[in-house]
């Protein structure tokens, strides 16, 4: 895996841990009910929704497994993510009728004051099970490292880093957020 | 199984080839567009495609640019068959079969990278990157036994070859050229590799992913299928552009087949329609300032080919959308199961932004993320696995759009085809097959289609 940046973990008051958590598993919810439009809603307008695609190389090759230059399955801005959402809620997505279901199961929840003022650094384990017509069940599994900013009673997203185990995606498509 | 070549040993064995399924011709009757959905699911049939098609076709294993410097390699794949494909110390290309010839084990696990030396992990017999073994563990053991390391190197593949950058290898030693296999879709392939000076590179990666469907699926679309873009893709259109997809089946005047040796492009003139899926204005704007300079480099039709709606299969198993610049390989995996590896290729001379915009354009549309390539799946997927039905199987698919669309009198190279919807390059995908299934040598491979072009142009 790539280096870490070393940033100081400082942790945060147990009510704020409360409400990240909250976030997190109310947008798992979201997803899950296909309520597109609300989780459109907890994006901050400069996001950047970032999954690689991890690449099997040597520990001692400087490239690393992913990099922001390289593959990925999202590389998106709050347009990109809109652009999916409008897909997802045409009747010609064929891909979504019948429609698929969703299970995100968020877990491992930490959280740390981040770089600015209102910003908090969030990390979380996830499982992603998706089950389509008879026999189609797809199952992803993989950590994330959020930038959550405070805003009013709860939060937006600004930065999502989604790290994946699989190598080869196995599955013919991603039709969901994580 | 021991052939030797007087005291050499040959380091690519194959066996002599397996008799041909019988029969073979009441597959398809393709003047009637009439095909069986046995070449989906028949196991004997993927057994012998292994042997007839990926053992024996020209296969695409990376593009130039991936492995610019010496001891540079990337791991892919020959049909079932994993190969390392190397550059070397001057400047050549090599390919080896990723196996020790020790016990078996893979001598490489990684994707990509750069070596000095390929080093397997099981008993450390060490290969230099032009395949010779030239060590290993306790090595004083096997000069006991008088072993020669000379005889124990890689398999090599039998050639590798390259055209506008994209290496091909096969596996088998009496293929013809990688020019004559290619033939004259040698000339399209110009409109998209060469349409500028400094030809082409491979950026960002490769995304990998698994489909659970027969391989000509995927390569049969991309061969000729534009008619499934109306219908499959409204949805990803109407998230890119805000409009369904462009009706080329109104405009059959402006808009051909043309097919060689099983390749096929379907492809119309409209210089941006596949770009503009991706919803990027530069890119469009990049195109259309291009395009003048390509017409003074390859003539105004193939100027016109630059980002048009379009798509192309290389046969078996390669293929390839200009505008939306996916690249890919569909890796056979049993009758039932592809895996599928993409890349992204940009003009080598084209600014940072604009490869910067067609990565993730091609994220955006043609990737298992993708609005696009998300439809494509499930209906491959599906088209597959009905044939477990015993009756279902039995059932005959059409396959008979544009009979009469032949153009007759025309310099375009290749046989050409009025009209992109139309289903005269996957006939002659499945001709191609067909020819190569029942041939049990290239001697006797019907030569159907007598090139324009000269071999080494």
């Amino acid at each position: 895996m790539n280096a870490k940046t070393a940033m100081p973990e400082i942790g945060v008051d147990a009510e704020t841990q409360r409400r990240v958590e909250q976030f997190l598993y109310r947008e798992a919810r979201l997803l899950d009910n296909e309520r597109w439009d609300d989780w459109l809603a907890l994006m901050a307008e400069d996001i950047h929704y970032w999954m690689p695609t991890m690449e099997n190389r040597r520990r001692a090759d400087k490239n690393g497994t992913y990099a922001v230059d390289r593959g990925a399955l999202y590389n998106d801005n709050l347009l990109d993510l809109t652009r999916r959402v409008t897909r997802f809620k045409q009747p010609t997505a064929w891909a979504e009728d019948p429609a698929t279901r969703h299970a995100h199961v968020v877990a491992g929840i930490e959280v740390y004051q981040g770089e600015a003022p209102g910003e908090f650094i969030v990390h979380s384990t996830f499982v992603n099970y998706r089950s389509r017509v008879e026999k189609d069940n797809d199952l992803l599994v993989g950590r994330r490292e959020d930038v959550l900013r405070a805003d009013g009673e709860s939060f937006r997203l600004a930065r999502r880093k989604i790290i994946i185990t699989q190598s080869v995606l196995m599955a013919k498509n991603l039709n969901t957020f994580l | 199984m021991c052939n030797t070549q007087g005291d050499t040993p040959i380091r690519l064995k194959r066996r002599p080839i397996a008799q041909s399924i019988e029969n073979l011709d009441q597959l398809m009757n393709l003047e009637k567009g009439r095909m069986s959905r046995d070449l989906f699911w028949d196991r004997d049939i993927y057994e012998q495609e292994l042997e007839r098609i990926f053992a024996r076709c020209w296969l695409f294993v990376g593009h130039e640019s991936q492995i610019p410097k010496a001891g540079d390699y990337v791991s892919t794949y020959l049909g079932e068959d994993n190969v390392l494909i190397v550059r070397q110390k001057d400047g050549s290309v090599k390919g080896f079969l990723n196996t020790c010839p020790h016990r078996g084990n893979k001598v490489c696990f990684a994707d990509l990278g750069n070596a000095r030396q390929f080093v397997c992990n099981y008993h450390g017999w060490a290969f230099g990157i032009d395949g010779a073994l030239k060590g290993m563990h306790a090595s004083e053991t096997y000069e006991a036994a008088g072993m020669d390391k000379s005889e124990h190197g890689l398999h090599p593949v039998a050639h590798v070859d390259s055209y506008r950058g994209l290496i091909f290898a096969t596996l088998d030693p009496e293929a013809p050229s990688l020019a004559e296999y290619l033939g004259d879709m040698r000339y399209y392939l110009d409109a998209i590799f060469d349409m500028d000076e400094g030809g082409t590179e491979f950026i960002g990666g490769c995304v990998k992913s698994v489909i659970q469907c027969n391989w000509k699926y995927a390569s049969e679309n991309f061969v000729g299928d534009i008619l499934h873009a109306g219908w499959t893709h409204d949805s990803g259109a109407k998230a890119m552009v805000g409009g369904p997809v462009a009706e080329v089946h109104k405009t059959p005047e402006q808009s051909y087949h043309v097919n060689f040796n099983g390749h096929g492009w379907e492809f119309n003139q409209d210089i941006v329609g596949n770009c503009a899926t991706l919803g990027e204005k530069e890119l469009l704007k990049y195109l259309y300032v291009l395009q003048p300079k390509v017409a003074e480099r390859l003539g105004e039709l193939r100027s016109r080919m630059i980002g048009a709606i379009s798509s192309c299969t290389l046969f078996p198993n390669t293929s390839f959308l200009p505008g939306q610049n996916t690249f890919r390989t569909w890796h056979p995996r049993g009758p039932g199961q592809i895996e599928l590896h993409t890349w992204t290729f940009v003009n080598k001379k084209a600014p940072q932004e604009i490869k910067d915009k067609w990565r993730k354009g091609t994220m955006m549309t043609f990737s298992p993320s993708g609005v696009f390539e998300m439809d494509d799946g499930e209906k491959w997927e599906y088209s597959t696995r009905s044939n477990a039905g015993f009756v279902t199987r039995q059932q005959d698919l059409y396959l008979g759009l544009g009979h009469d669309t032949r153009v007759e009198n025309t310099d375009l190279p290749g046989n050409v085809f009025q009209g992109q919807i139309n289903e005269a390059n996957q006939r002659a995908f499945y001709q191609r097959w067909l020819d190569l299934m029942k041939a049990d040598s290239w001697k006797t491979v019907p030569q159907r289609d007598l090139p324009k072009m000269k071999e080494g142009v």
